[in-house]
């Protein structure tokens, strides 16, 4: 029955997409002392283990290795080298096709969405893992493999920094947008940005006019919500001298200036009704205008680039059908895997504007600004907090933390607290509950040794005891000072 | 693996669980043994300088079973240390005050073994980098 089947080769329109291959992977959010690694990625393709260094001969699982993943290639890299992360800490499986096991075998502590993990739990997308003081997971869905750009290679750039337009994101998404963007760049048509604000959309239009045959002429761009109302016409078409009035000088308008080149207009959808009918013509084949006061019409050979974060309902259909490209541009939420990148972006740049800030919040290696005093915690929490303004809103946190920080760390104060959604969501897991006095009795019927009482009292290891002894204000190490042991 | 690399093991592991931020407290120990090395560590931030501490460790006894890697990064490790002005004797002072450290963490669990284990390691680790 299955001899056909097994033969069958897919039509190119019935080979399994991108979406139907995303399977559970964990994206490195946040490493305290390896900024630079945030955004890579572990594909959880089956039992696997992670902790520090290289594999061990009792490993339960293959090693979890970390990938730098652009489209079409996957770049293999160490684990992180954190001596907070045991040497097998975590062992993460798939559960289906969307949610993952994960398992603490290490000392560390392991938090999930805030909640201490004390033997395994179940997680989904957009749950948060974190290794105390360490690293910060985000579960995510991605394909095993970013497909390749329909256009061929990007400008090439650092991992997790910001390509040659200034775009942060090593995410599906942030790749679908370059790869929708630079379609866009090959084919000279007018393009519809449609995105919310602070996710971009002058990068985009940077990016469109920097990748396309124009990129050597001028990008001019231009808020169409500050146009001044009642001279609209001027300023997008131009007038000759001396019109309406005799004092005016001749003004080229914006599609004169972005002759050759691009005219990049945002907020396109403030203009009125009138004014969107009035870029009808220009925007046909020939690029054909009247300056005011001249009879003559002229030719401008332009790209435009609009943009809105208004639905695309907000447009004339006849202007929207003038668009052959909408881009949507995907919000920070839509794409959490990249949220600590243009956190990183923004800490280096507030390092290098304000050497007083740079002293105060970030370490120093030889002299130089390294990696900042930021409290994994602030992570962990922005992972789970739903941003209405994206970038900017992102900026604006960062600020809070930085401006209400008591010491010398960027920190969760109170102020940044109450900004943020959802303080911790219950991930399913049975935690030991072992009273103070049944820990006193076996530190010492067991000589107080760690392993021996994990082992009597059924705990997974002696680091689930040691926290457990911690609780309870306890330790292995030395007798009780109340002398109750 | 040897009983004296399970030995090494062990106790960094149970030193790391007990207290995570025992460099913190080997720097207070060698500072205050020998006030006079501080002045060797203003490269780098206490924080930074206290980071690079630990990974450094944990890697060298992550690969304790392994001559090239070690020879590798102890070479690397001892043309750094010269230039730093490190002198022979510290080496004896840094490996009092690590020692020291891990003893105080492991508490009751710190053997006459694990003290002997860690002396000889360190003896022949620092002896490779001053060859």
């Amino acid at each position: 029955m299955s001899g056909e089947s097994e033969t069958y080769e897919p039509l190119p329109w019935e080979r399994p997409t991108a979406a139907s291959l995303a399977q559970p992977h964990i994206v490195l959010a946040w490493s305290l002392d390896e900024p630079d690694r945030v955004g890579e990625c572990i594909a959880v393709d089956g039992p696997r283990a992670l902790g520090r260094g290289a594999a061990l001969a009792d490993d339960p699982a293959p090693r979890a290795t970390p990938q730098r993943m652009r489209p079409g290639h996957n770049q293999p890299m160490p684990p992180i080298g954190n001596a907070r992360i045991g040497r097998i800490q975590l062992l993460l499986a798939p559960v289906g096709s969307e949610r993952i096991s994960v398992t603490s075998l290490g000392r560390a502590l392991v938090r999930i969405n805030g909640a201490p993990l004390e033997q395994a739990a179940i997680a989904r997308a957009g749950d948060v893992i974190e290794i105390h003081n360490a690293a910060t997971y985000l579960v995510t869905l991605r394909p095993k493999r970013l497909p390749a750009l329909r256009n061929g290679a990007f400008p090439d750039f650092e991992f997790g920094g910001a390509d040659p337009f200034g775009m942060i994101g090593e995410s599906e998404a942030a790749w679908r947008l370059r790869d929708a963007l630079q379609l866009a760049s090959t084919t000279d048509r007018h393009v519809l940005l449609l995105g919310d604000s602070g996710t971009g959309k002058e990068l985009a239009a940077r990016a469109i006019h920097g990748l396309s045959g124009r990129r050597d002429r001028s990008l001019v761009c231009r808020n169409a919500a500050t146009l001044p109302e009642g001279i609209v016409d001027a300023e997008l078409f131009g007038n000759m001298r001396g019109y309406p009035s005799s004092g005016m000088p001749e003004r080229p308008g914006l599609f004169g200036e972005a002759d050759g080149g691009t005219l990049f207009l945002d907020e396109i959808g403030e203009l009125s009704e009138r004014m969107q009918a009035h870029l009808l013509r220009v925007l046909d084949a020939g690029g054909e205008y009247q300056r005011l006061g001249e009879s003559k019409p002229r030719r401008s050979s332009f790209r435009l680039i609009a943009a809105t974060n208004r639905a695309s309902d907000a447009l004339k259909h006849d202007l929207l059908a003038r668009f052959t490209h909408r881009v949507e541009l995907p919000t920070l939420s839509e794409r959490r895997d990249d949220l600590a990148l243009p956190v990183a972006a923004q800490l280096r740049r507030i390092a290098s504007a304000h050497p007083a800030l740079a002293n105060r919040f970030f370490e120093r290696r030889t002299g130089q600004v390294a990696e900042p005093r930021l409290a994994p915690h602030v992570i962990a929490r922005l992972l789970r907090h739903e941003l209405q303004h994206n970038v900017r809103e992102l900026e604006r946190l960062l600020w809070l933390a930085i401006g209400s920080a008591p010491a010398d760390y960027i920190g969760l104060t109170p102020a940044l607290e109450a900004e943020l959604d959802d303080a911790e969501q219950a991930v399913a897991q049975p935690a030991p509950e072992i009273d103070r006095l049944t820990l006193l009795r076996a530190l010492s019927e067991h000589d107080r040794s760690p392993t021996r009482m994990a082992q009597a009292l059924g705990l997974k290891n002696r680091y689930v005891l040691i926290r457990l002894l911690k609780k309870h204000g306890l330790s292995a190490s030395e007798p009780n000072p109340g002398g109750d042991a | 693996m040897t009983t004296q690399a399970a030995l090494l093991r062990e106790t960094l592991e149970t030193t790391l669980a007990a207290d995570d931020t025992f460099p913190r407290r080997f720097y207070e120990l060698l500072f205050a043994a020998h006030p006079e090395v501080s002045s060797l560590f203003t490269r780098h931030s206490p924080g930074a300088q206290r980071k690079m501490f630990a990974q450094k460790l944990v890697a060298i006894v992550d690969h304790i079973d392994s001559p090239e890697w070690l020879d590798r990064e102890l070479g690397a490790m001892a043309r750094s240390h010269v230039s730093y002005g490190v002198t022979s004797p510290m080496y004896g002072w840094v490996g009092d005050a690590l020692i020291e450290t891990l003893r105080e963490a492991c508490g009751a669990s710190w053997s006459e073994a694990a003290d002997q284990a860690w002396r000889e390691a360190y003896a022949s680790l620092a002896a490779a980098m001053q060859r």
